[in-house]
């Protein structure tokens, strides 16, 4: 027996999840999250989750944590004091930012945030030209100055980043090194340790998120760790944003690579239940209290995007610059709207009925909680339409106040639009639809995909509730409930191979450049990527190193990144790459240019450890199956009888024909007439219209 | 705050879930355009600048969806459309139209406006425009940023052509464009993401009409826009009526009259009546139109006075933006005066100049009116800089194009913001690893501007200083920029910020101060000095938070000279 353990804290619980290797049984714990000491609900939860299963700490082969940490920091101002050193004449970059402001109109919007305040940013004369040659040598005497300011003002970390310091990381390296000499207790961050790229501001951004969380994360994951030791567990790992784990020496390294550690879990869960099911193309779809999450996997491979900001106000369209701080790491691609059970029902002065961005959270909650909230949310509409139970949820804990939940839906909604109840909550429901459609539609239909031939895999608390109709607004022939969707992304990190990335900036003319040059720089990067690998004793046969490449139009802005082919670097290989990009712009915009000059950027390479394969699982047993009954609107039928399968009870190959329900402890599914549902062997509900 | 909807006296005419779904699917299609140009642009200037507006159109020509671009395009992007509308009854699926016309609601030359219609079965849906600043259009100057005294001197102008006929570019229009303009490799990349942009719009609009049908979508696309009016009105009726008026010095035209040694200041007067649901504002008292390229064409003034008043009336962003919006509004303006200009008064500066300045003043004007929904004056330039040459490193031509951000105006409970786009505007600055990769400069310096923010209860927010150094070949520049002599106004009390300065050092060490506005050559080893102005405070300094001051002074952005000075505060 050998058990993984993945542990997600969520805002109101923190998952466990326990897989066994072998037989993919899958057990959870779900503990109250503690928000003052998030390690307190881990180590409760993990010790719950053995005592319920008798296991031994040591048949745990792999630990593995996704943590908001990063993100909550830089949400409430809790990082570190950290201070910034520039280039004489651009200490002013971490406010300057791109110039643009986040909102067109709005007279009272606040100004961008900015990392580190102007009274803890220091600038030294030197300067590297874009040909990555000295213009000024770095004056070596301004060190001991800055060195004393910064101890003077008790910061605890420092980002340097110096003006093209990725074509010549000498004057960095330098004043790096000579400052941790003089200041032993501050934590130094250099921008070519963390992200050699192109691009001062985002550069500096990155490396300055990286000075701002590093300590706390550092302080964090060290008590963690551990705690867990303690128990007898193994080594702690951390989801990084790209969807791997990283080890706790990776995440302290490049904390940034930790920001979307949570939202990541799921995809990679939603990949792994594709991978079984025998589907390369899934969208994963995440609907919890406050947002919705789309990403989409095509071909099997889950998409990662290189632009993103982390602390600002969450939004679907990434593209303005926000108001949080750029961070330049591969972040899973992921599209958010605020949409979820919580989120408000309410009419502008245009007549138009929205929902959202307002959620009631998780206080005062939806009115029908009962908990004091007085405006109409989705779950509210979900309640009076029967979709959710109308008396209670969470097997019984929570009662519900349907009276509350119809009162503040015909207050707000019904009766300024001149409708009846249920109709107002079908219209809510059908905009919280229509709003998910709209992340769902940003990865896929906006990415070149045709959703038309994916299949929609939909976990979280509300996932299953909506999914048969957005599937229906998106054309989407197929809808897949995993087991235990309401804590799929805890199981999603027990899925999670061990992977580390690394790029360098390679200028050149991608036609033309010397294979030699190329299978240089990426030779330096497997070095690395090998010695991980190693550390972490993963066994050669488990052992990958895909190597990617940004390339783009010489005169274009923006790359698209294309795999470099496995082997030898050679002419013939390069060529294989401008080919897959000028397939790749076709792709995406519509139009390519095969005359034009492709210029190579930057050269990726993913270090990779692959574990053994696990079968997630979770079957039923007929001895507890129960059939109820309840009205459930449905905009075919209105309402209409509908019965409600008790999930736990349904066995592999039964079939359930829509106007049906299916309830479990965490999560609801509905299934819409004329749909079908179909348990498979594993435990996995399949929909799909009849 | 929920509202009934009937208080407006009218109702949907679509049912309300699906308005809502069609209109934002309509935004997100104008929003993928401008995704699809960037991406695929090959100019600093639009790929990580971002110098244009992307919108989906009705058949005729009215602006339904406007992607969030730059909102000096809200006014004339309609009018550039129904120019192509007037010129082509016989448009055709395939077909691509091009035009930069200022007379024909162009903006200024090197704004080209790239239109598509978009046809589903056969049946006309509406159009994409995309209008995208290319940093060269021709003329004498790099940049075609000269003080000229005629349009004729500005660079290429073309009407509304016929670009591309059944899918395909006509080779003799290409021909004459890509035969006057610099850097012609550059710019055919950039007309091509132009196309690829409407093509997006077609697909989506195409999308819409296969799920709803073509009457629905037509259907939506008119209300969208009664839905727009609707809101607006509703908001104008939430201020107070009356009547206020607003007359503002500019530093002038570029162009130095004969037997003059600088260049001489002009006015423009507005005077606003705002009465129930509709405003009107109109300029007559302006002085008639210069010599130089400050003249503005009506509409680039509506839009300076449109963004200024959706600002102000709706500052949550609630409305979306397009035709509709702009009906309970009127501009008007003698002809043949500065912001009703005649032909061939020559534009270019006008463009961003021009419209900064009125929503500035828009928002002077309103504060008699609804003071606590203003913001004093912001930079109130685009701060354009251009330089041209020879790149010494390739050989090859090369045209830069950016525009330096200062102050966003104090608001009646805020300070106001450092170094960001304010109103018409939305540029972004180009990084500068990406600007000396490109072009033979070295940026010097880039940093905000101490004591640059009006004085005030709260402070305006500072400006910028930005320099570049000119390397081994002398280049031709151009400088565009207001404010160097009248600076941005406080209110309420507030003092004003800082002026713009423009400074050219040159190796010898010498200096000199440059004109607001023209072309001059910036020898090797030249340094180019912008400083963009800081914007005004609102309310007395003396009514300024100590412990605010203080925070400031120990970060700089006042120093404890001016702290003395302007606040009167010797603590620090």
């Amino acid at each position: 027996m050998a058990w993984r353990i993945g542990i997600d804290i969520g805002g109101t619980f923190t998952d466990v999840a326990l897989v066994e290797e072998t037989s993919g049984r899958i057990a959870i714990a779900k503990v109250l999250t503690t928000p003052n000491d998030f390690g307190q609900a881990v180590i409760g939860g993990i010790r719950q989750g053995l005592r319920q299963n008798g296991i031994d700490p040591a048949d745990v082969s792999l630990l593995s944590h996704a943590t908001t940490v990063v993100t909550n920091a830089l949400l409430e101002n809790k990082g570190a004091r950290a201070g910034f050193v520039a280039t004489k004449g651009f200490r002013d970059l971490l406010e300057l930012r791109r110039s643009s402001r986040s909102d067109l109109y709005d007279l009272f919007q606040d100004a961008p945030a900015v990392l580190v305040p102007r009274r803890w940013r220091y600038e030294i004369t030197e300067r590297i030209d874009a040909q990555g040659e000295v213009v000024t040598p770095l004056d070596e005497s301004e060190i001991e100055g800055i060195a004393a300011a910064i101890s003077d003002a008790g910061l605890e970390t420092i980002a340097i980043s110096l003006m093209f310091s990725f074509l010549n990381d000498s004057h960095e390296r330098r004043l790096g090194a000579r400052l941790r000499k003089l200041l032993p207790g501050v934590t130094v961050y250099l921008s070519c340790d963390v992200l050699p790229e192109i691009r001062e501001f985002e550069r500096a951004s990155t490396t300055a998120v990286c000075a701002s969380v590093g300590p706390l994360l550092a302080g964090y994951l060290d008590r963690l760790q551990r705690t867990t030791a303690s128990l007898g567990l193994p080594d702690l790992h951390v989801m990084g944003s790209s969807g791997g784990v990283i080890d706790i020496a990776e995440a302290l390294r490049m904390p940034a690579a930790v920001v979307e550690s949570g939202p990541a879990a799921g995809v990679i869960a939603a990949g792994l239940a594709g991978r079984q099911l025998g589907l390369s193309d899934v969208i994963s779809f995440d609907m919890g209290g406050t947002t919705a999450k789309a990403s989409v996997i095509a071909g099997g491979e889950i998409a990662v995007t290189a632009e993103y900001e982390v602390g600002g106000s969450g939004s679907a369209k990434r593209w303005q610059n926000g108001t949080g701080h750029p961070i330049r790491v591969p972040v899973i691609d992921l599209a958010e709207v605020s949409a979820g059970g919580g989120s408000i029902a309410w009419v502008d002065p245009g007549g138009s009925l929205r929902v959202g961005p307002h959620s009631a959270g998780a206080a005062p909650g939806p009115a029908g909680y009962g908990a004091g909230g007085v405006r109409p949310t989705v779950t509210d509409a979900d309640l009076v339409l029967g979709y959710l139970d109308r008396e209670s949820l969470l097997g019984g804990a929570l009662v519900v106040d349907l009276a509350a939940a119809e009162r503040a839906i015909e207050t707000d909604v019904a009766r300024p639009l001149g409708l009846t109840v249920p109709e107002a909550a079908a219209r809510i429901a059908e905009i919280v639809n229509a709003n998910m459609a709209e992340a769902l539609r940003i990865v896929s239909i906006e990415r070149g995909h045709d959703a038309r031939s994916f299949s929609l895999i939909a976990f979280g608390g509300a996932g299953p509730v909506h999914a048969a109709a957005l599937a229906e607004e998106l054309q989407i022939p197929e809808v897949i409930i995993p087991p235990i969707p309401g804590a799929f992304s805890a199981l999603g990190l027990v899925a999670s191979d061990l992977k580390r990335d690394y790029v360098r900036t390679l200028y050149a003319d991608l036609g033309s450049v010397d294979p030699a040059r190329v299978a240089e720089a990426f030779a330096l990067m497997e070095q690395s990527g090998r010695a991980m690998l190693d550390t972490a004793q993963v066994p050669e046969e488990r052992r990958a190193m895909p190597r990617l490449m940004d390339v783009r139009y010489r005169r274009q802005a923006y790359e698209l990144t294309v795999p470099l082919p496995d082997g030898r670097v050679t002419r013939a290989s390069l060529d294989a790459a401008m080919a897959a990009f000028h397939a790749k712009h076709e792709l995406t915009y519509g139009h390519a240019n095969r005359a034009e000059a492709v210029q190579l950027v930057n050269l990726r390479l993913t270090a990779i450890g692959r574990l053994p394969g696990l079968l997630l699982a979770q079957r039923g047993d007929a001895g507890v199956a129960r059939i109820r009954r309840r009205d459930v609107w449905f905009p075919a039928t209105g309402f209409v009888a509908t019965p409600v399968h008790w999930r736990p009870g349904l066995v592999e190959g039964e079939t359930i024909s829509g106007p049906a329900i299916v309830e479990a402890l965490d999560s609801t599914v509905v299934i819409p007439p004329g749909w079908t549902a179909r348990i498979d062997g594993t435990g996995f509900i399949r929909m799909s219209r009849s | 705050m929920p509202v009934d909807s009937v208080i407006f006296g009218r109702r949907l005419r679509t049912d309300p879930a699906r308005f809502e779904v069609v209109k934002n699917a309509l935004a997100s299609a104008a929003e993928e355009m401008k995704i699809v140009l960037a991406k695929t642009a090959y100019s600093p200037l639009l790929k990580v600048a971002g110098d244009y507006s992307c919108g989906i159109f009705d058949i005729a020509g009215n602006m339904v969806a406007q992607g969030p671009d730059l909102p000096i395009h809200l006014g004339s992007m309609p009018d550039a459309v129904r120019a192509v509308v007037r010129a082509f009854p016989d448009a055709a699926p395939g077909d691509v139209f091009i035009h930069n016309d200022p007379y024909q609601g162009g903006s200024h030359l090197p704004d080209v406006n790239v239109v598509a219609p978009a046809y589903f079965k056969g049946r006309l849906l509406g159009f994409g425009c995309v209008r995208a600043h290319w940093p060269d259009i021709g003329s004498a100057t790099p940049g075609s940023y000269g003080a000229v005294t005629e349009i004729y001197g500005e660079g290429l102008r073309l009407p509304p052509v016929r670009l591309y006929r059944a899918g395909q570019p006509d080779p003799g229009i290409e021909a004459i464009i890509f035969a006057n303009v610099r850097t012609p490799t550059e710019r055919l990349g950039d007309l091509r993401a132009q196309v690829a942009a409407n093509r997006r719009s077609e697909a989506r609009l195409c999308a819409l009409a296969e799920k709803y049908g073509a009457d629905e979508l037509l259907g939506i696309m008119d209300e969208v826009q009664d839905y727009s009016e609707t809101m607006m009105r509703a908001a104008l009726r939430g201020i107070p009526d009356g009547e206020a008026s607003f007359r503002d010095i500019f530093d002038g035209d570029g162009v130095i009259a004969p037997g003059e040694t600088e260049d001489r200041t002009f006015a423009v007067e507005l005077r606003i009546v705002k009465s129930g649901d509709s405003i009107s504002v109109d300029f007559t008292g302006s002085d008639p139109q210069v010599a130089g390229p400050m003249n503005a064409p009506l509409t680039v003034t509506a839009s300076g006075v449109f963004c200024a008043l959706k600002m102000i009336v709706d500052p949550k962003s609630l409305i979306p933006p397009n035709s509709g919006c702009w009906r309970p509004v009127s501009v008007t303006a003698p002809e043949g005066c500065v912001v009703n200009a005649r032909l061939p008064a020559p534009v270019v500066y006008a463009n961003h100049e021009m419209s900064h300045r009125i929503a500035d003043m828009v928002m002077a004007a309103m504060f008699r009116i609804t003071p606590t929904t203003v913001m004093a004056g912001s930079q109130g330039t685009s701060a354009v800089v251009t330089f041209g040459g020879t790149d010494y490193r390739s050989g090859e031509r090369f045209v830069s194009y950016e525009s330096v951000k200062g102050g966003f105006g104090a608001r009646p409970v805020k300070d106001g913001i450092n170094a960001v786009a304010s109103t018409i505007s939305n540029m972004m600055n180009t990084p500068i690893e990406i600007l000396e990769m490109s072009f033979p400069l070295r940026v010097e310096e880039y940093a905000i501007v101490p004591d640059s923010g009006g004085p005030g209860t709260w402070r305006g927010g500072l400006g910028v200083r930005r320099t570049w150094r000119v390397l081994e070949r002398d280049a031709h520049a151009a400088v565009c920029c207001e404010r160097t002599v009248t600076p941005p106004f406080g209110l309420a009390g507030g003092s004003p910020g800082a002026a713009a300065t423009l400074t050219l050092r040159h190796p010898d060490g010498s200096a000199r101060r440059l004109t607001s506005k023209g072309a001059f050559v910036a020898p090797a080893g030249s340094v180019l000095v912008v400083e963009a102005p800081g914007s005004g405070g609102y309310g007395p300094p003396s009514g300024r938070n100590r412990a605010a001051l203080a925070e400031d002074v120990v970060d700089g952005y006042v120093t404890a000279e001016a702290a003395r000075r302007d606040y009167e505060d010797d603590t620090v």
